[in-house]
């Protein structure tokens, strides 16, 4: 099933979709949904790194 | 940082029936988008309300963004009183959803989910036509951004691609 007919059509929407990079999609979609929720805890934790690093720049400033 | 696995473990091992929805869903269906928080549907009957207040305890559910200290405790009666709940946990941020705006009850969202296998079981999650008709129900600025990939991977899905 597909989405309705009417999204489909919304102007908004099909923005969107233009400026999606397609490739990350093509190699998530290689994944379990497994392995997608493990990438997804990856990415928490680089940007739970990431906000220290900022916090311990902004820190020194 | 939720740990999704302990989350699932959790919910699973207490015998709750529960629909993952939201940006998880959003995941595992192929989203690379960063989500911080579970977002699931329960059934709401007497006997569910009983082991999701049990499944949880352990893990000190509290009202996410409320002061510390307040008599809040996440039981039975309190379930049963109260429909959707924003929670921390000691796994991480849980939104307990009564019902889902655009989607209803579980039982309501039930004939639009798909089994995942998730972290050594099944796990019941809302399938991408749906999530999509879900995020377009809650309407905020960050379901509105997240069709345009989510409509790019059903068409991906469809074609093949």
């Amino acid at each position: 099933m597909g989405s309705d007919e009417d999204q489909d059509r919304d102007p908004l929407v099909e923005a969107l979709v233009r400026d999606v990079d397609m490739s990350l999609i093509r190699r998530n979609l290689k994944m379990t949904p497994q392995q997608r929720v493990e990438q997804l805890m990856e990415m928490q934790r680089f940007a739970a790194e990431l906000r220290e690093a900022g916090r311990k720049v902004r820190g020194k400033g | 940082m939720t740990d999704y696995r302990k989350a699932l473990e959790v919910l699973r091992g207490g015998g709750v029936r529960f629909i993952v929805i939201g940006g998880v869903a959003a995941t595992a269906h192929g989203s690379s988008q960063l989500t911080n928080d579970l977002d699931v549907v329960y059934a709401r009957e007497p006997d569910d309300i009983a082991r999701l207040a049990a499944a949880l305890a352990p893990y000190h559910p509290y009202l996410r963004g409320v002061p510390a200290g307040l008599p809040f405790k996440l039981d039975a009666t309190t379930i049963k009183n109260g429909l959707n709940f924003t929670l921390d946990t000691d796994f991480g941020p849980l939104d307990l959803l009564g019902e889902a705006t655009g989607g209803g009850t579980y039982a309501a969202l039930l004939p639009a989910t798909v089994t995942l296998d998730l972290f050594g079981g099944p796990c019941l999650c809302v399938d991408l036509a749906t999530l999509i008709r879900l995020k377009r129900a809650a309407g905020r600025p960050k379901d509105i951004l997240a069709l345009g990939e989510l409509e790019a991977i059903l068409r991906a899905s469809a074609s093949g691609d």
